[in-house]
């Protein structure tokens, strides 16, 4: 599991001081503890753009303890200046163009709501570029715009969509840095929901998130969106509790405030025990293949604690082999854990009302199941089997304020990923923005934000945690 | 899941408490006494706060000459307390030999422990608990106890109890004593137990984040000695100020006051608490010692007795703030709520005080209070609390001029408020005090 150029800090100077041609990657700053009502405090943050949402990043930057600097003059300024007062924020405004020598910037947030066209393009290149070099490491671009399929003409629908491109490259451009670029459409109306979002890809909790777009809809029903102890009340059913990714999710929604109810196969009784006594959650041991497990997992939440209001399915296994050697039963067994079940455990919880409305369902899918990988056949079909299912799903509970969406993580430092060659290992760390693997808790950031009131916004989706991987669109 | 109410947004005007109170059971000030305030490490160096409280509590009793058999008891306040007796109050009942049926007990609030003090013995007094009660509050930074580290009490422990047998046991000792850095007495500083972060560097901070400059400071301290100087001069203070006697004689008024100070002579100290910082030695209150107290009765007892009130209380709040944003905003939400409690707004009082910690702080706050935008945010109002008048604000000076023993601030600040306006034609007045921990006190008087 240990990654010689990020963990051996001698390696690390040798290949600095030697000059060798290998990009050594940033260490990632990560999240320690439960969010916070001020995850910027004190960060500069570069603002710019159009001004559609000038109220609102104002407002939002403010309570979330950043110094912005404007790109723009005392008109753009003038609601920062406001939120500055309320909340004794100091605002800088800097002319557009060259960057004045003492400025150095945390993170980059640029509205680029009213693009029209591809002419207006330009105003990415103008906003960034003099910056690009005053980025400090771990730092953080945002690129705000409108769904280009809702856009009113074509060439608003083409820049819309170039934002998104803009950002890809971004993101590739600042991950050397362990910085992460991502992009943000957000409907008209929606933009009340924008905070939570901003929240998440501003602060450490989006380390290993970068060159992904999000899209804010006004879909699902829900206007409550607590900034601190976001899960406190809340009943989450975890799939695949007992390790990894799952223990790791486990514990930080926990640390969030909820209850939650750790699932996974009887013959991981002693580890999955040991996580949710540590949390303070509950144990629920079942094989989801199992055909009574529907059954048998919703009578449980509905007598215990009166239904679910979060259910992550992570449980998932590979059987990888060639599809000329594949042999059935590893076949359907990737493919009935990975997507079967997920299917059926989801649909009796709605058909029977054991999921609570303003719910959460969130499928782990994968990078390489959306890539395909050689030998995958039966994994990728099932992984990439789960974006169809969330699509599906979404818009037929958004009524209920239920959003269901899939995350898919790159590659993880797990157990799985440690008993891989060393070849392919080391080809699928580098090849990405942030040149490293993602950890555990990057996953479990990311799969809590999406559980949290304030990402209601987000439904049907596929939220890539892969540090840029360059496979997969 | 529980719901949580958020405050009442403001504009409604709340009926003010002292319409609730059962007649003839609203407490009163009879009267306040100080000490001197006098620079920590100085003249009262020997006197503890438990001594310091006494000699203020004696002098207040011969002051107002109220029947020692009327006390009900004695309410203190106090941010360094004595480790080992730390009820100060009733510490104070036994040395001065008062009844032993004077009981007493003693809280702590940080800076606000005085006026925590104070509105706990108008609680009781009102609630129908007592009807003469003395409530003060006193602090002494030059006994602060210095502490050995737990490191070093416990690996002490075994020789210190007797339980070491041989050479062995005490060579463990020593052999856990070390590094001696470790096992050093540390010096009491006043830092954030959970930020770290010492309150100069807070109010460093609040500066630099509400735009406040070194020249205002500045003339907010060089004003606060002016006007303080004043009230020596005047004998203004004679009413409230205490002599005191010590080892080497009398200590007959504040020692800190500088009537000969000027914005100038304040511009060329060096910032303390960072390089290119703004707040330095001269606009910060230095640490002090001293002590204060005011007598409180029922209306009806005094009637009773004899004695008038000078003013009483119509309103107060306590509020939170968070400790690693900013450490002393408080007083700029305390005070608006007082005043929305007892039907008022910041221009419909007489007098305002303000406990000056640092001059950023102080001007942070009003600041805030002038901002419509913070009302909007942070208190729900749709218009600013207001500017605040300057010939209302801090009329004899500050913590700044005069000091401030953490405890004695609160009855120091009522006692002045309390006489100035008994002794004018004025009728309200809202004080508001900083403190320790993000938290922020408030209250309004009203003449009697």
């Amino acid at each position: 599991m240990s990654d010689l150029l990020l963990d051996n800090e001698q390696a690390r100077k040798l290949i600095k001081t030697l000059g060798l041609p290998l990009p050594v990657p940033e260490r990632l700053r990560r999240a320690k503890g439960p969010y916070e009502e001020r995850p910027l405090e004190g960060k500069v943050v570069l603002v710019g753009g159009h001004s559609a949402l000038r109220d609102t990043l104002a407002a939002s930057l403010a309570k979330m303890g950043a110094e912005p600097v404007v790109v723009g003059d005392e008109d753009d300024a003038k609601p920062f200046r406001r939120a500055g007062e309320a909340w004794g924020r100091p605002v800088r405004v800097v002319a557009p163009g060259e960057a004045p020598e003492d400025v150095r910037v945390d993170a980059m947030v640029y509205d680029g709501t009213g693009v029209r066209g591809p002419d207006e393009l330009k105003g990415l290149y103008e906003f960034f570029t003099p910056y690009m070099r005053k980025l400090n490491k771990g730092g953080r671009c945002v690129v705000i715009g409108r769904p280009a399929a809702l856009a009113g003409t074509h060439a608003e629908s083409a820049a819309a969509a170039g934002l998104e491109g803009f950002t890809r490259s971004l993101g590739k451009e600042v991950g050397a840095n362990g910085s992460t670029a991502n992009s943000v459409f957000v409907e008209k109306g929606a933009e009340g929901r924008l905070d939570a979002t901003l929240r998440f890809l501003l602060s450490p909790r989006s380390a290993f998130v970068t060159c992904q777009p999000f899209n804010i809809s006004k879909d699902a029903k829900g206007d409550e969106a607590p900034t601190t102890q976001p899960l406190e009340g809340k009943i989450v059913l975890l799939t695949g509790a007992a390790r990894g990714i799952g223990e790791s999710t486990a514990r930080i929604m926990a640390a969030e405030g909820a209850h939650v109810v750790c699932l996974d196969l009887p013959r991981d009784d002693e580890p999955l025990s040991k996580v949710a006594r540590s949390i303070g959650g509950s144990v629920l041991l079942a094989d989801i293949t199992d055909p009574d497990a529907p059954e048998l997992i919703c009578k449980e939440l509905k007598e215990r604690f009166g239904g679910v209001d979060i259910v992550v399915h992570n449980a998932g296994i590979t059987r990888d082999k060639l599809l000329a050697n594949m042999k059935p039963q590893l076949w359907d067994m990737a493919v009935d854990v990975n997507l079967g079940a997920v299917i059926r455990i989801t649909e009796k919880m709605v058909s029977n009302g054991v999921l609570n409305d303003g719910g959460r369902v969130i499928c782990l899918s994968s990078v390489s199941g959306i890539a395909g990988n050689r030998g995958q056949t039966n994994y990728s079909a099932s992984k990439a089997g789960i974006v169809g299912f969330v699509q599906s799903l979404a818009p037929q509970l958004a009524a209920r304020g239920v959003t269901v969406n899939a995350i898919a993580p790159g590659f993880i430092e797990t157990r799985l990923t440690s008993a891989m060659p060393v070849g392919i290992r080391e080809g699928a760390r580098r090849l990405s923005a942030l040149g490293q693997g993602g950890h555990p808790e990057d996953v479990g950031q990311a799969i809590t934000f999406l559980s949290t009131p304030g990402a209601v916004g987000i439904t049907g989706s596929v939220l890539r945690v892969c540090g840029g991987a360059l496979v997969g669109a | 899941m529980a719901t949580r109410k958020k405050p009442a947004a403001s504009g409604k005007k709340t009926p003010s408490t002292s319409t609730e109170i059962p007649k003839g059971r609203r407490a009163v000030i009879i009267g306040g006494v100080r000490t001197p305030f006098v620079r920590a490490f100085s003249e009262f160096m020997l006197l503890d706060t438990i001594a310091l409280a006494g000699v203020a509590t004696k002098a207040l009793l011969e002051k107002t000459q109220v029947p020692r058999s009327e006390l009900d008891g004695i309410v203190w306040g106090g941010v360094i307390l004595p480790t080992l007796s730390p009820n100060i109050a009733r510490e104070v009942a036994l040395d001065l030999k008062l009844p032993a049926s004077v009981e007493g007990y003693t809280v702590t609030r940080a800076c606000a422990s005085g006026l925590q003090a104070i509105t706990d013995a108008v609680s009781a007094i009102e609630r129908g608990d007592a009807d003469v009660l003395i409530a003060g509050g006193s602090d002494s930074t030059s006994n602060a106890a210095v502490a050995l580290p737990n490191k070093a009490v416990h690996a002490l422990a075994p020789l210190a109890f007797g339980k070491a047998k041989g050479m062995q046991d005490y060579l463990g000792v020593l052999s856990q004593l070390m590094p001696i850095t470790d096992i050093l007495p540390a010096m009491p500083k006043i830092a954030e137990r959970t930020t770290g972060e010492v309150m100069g560097e807070s109010a460093e901070k609040m500066a630099r984040r509400n735009g406040v400059t070194r020249q205002e400071q500045d003339a907010l301290a060089a004003r606060s000695h002016r006007l303080a100087a004043a009230a020596v001069a005047s004998g203004r203070f004679e009413t409230e100020v205490i002599p005191v006697e010590t080892s080497k004689g009398w200590v007959h008024a504040d020692t800190i006051i500088r009537g000969d100070t000027s914005e100038e002579k304040l511009a060329k100290l060096r910032p303390v608490f960072a390089k290119d910082g703004t707040v330095t030695a001269g606009n910060a209150t230095p640490l002090t010692d001293g002590a204060s107290c005011i007598l409180l009765m029922s209306e009806e007892k005094a009637e009773a007795l004899g004695f008038t009130g000078l003013a009483a209380f119509r309103s107060w709040s306590y509020v939170g703030v968070d400790p690693t944003d900013q450490l002393l905003i408080g007083p700029a939400i305390a005070m608006p709520r007082a005043l929305e409690r007892a039907g008022l707004e910041l221009n419909d009082v007489d007098l305002v005080d303000i406990h000056e910690a640092f001059a950023a702080q102080v001007l942070s706050v009003t600041k805030a209070m002038e901002s419509k935008a913070f009302s909007e945010e942070r208190l729900g109002r749709s218009t600013a609390v207001g500017t605040i008048d300057d010939a209302k604000f801090n009329v004899h000076g500050g913590s700044i001029a005069i000091g401030h023993p953490f405890g004695a601030t609160g009855a120091r600040i009522v006692t002045t408020l309390a006489n100035e306006l008994a002794m004018s034609d004025k009728e309200t007045a809202v004080l508001g005090i900083c403190a320790a921990g993000g938290l922020g006190a408030a209250a309004v008087l009203e003449r009697v």
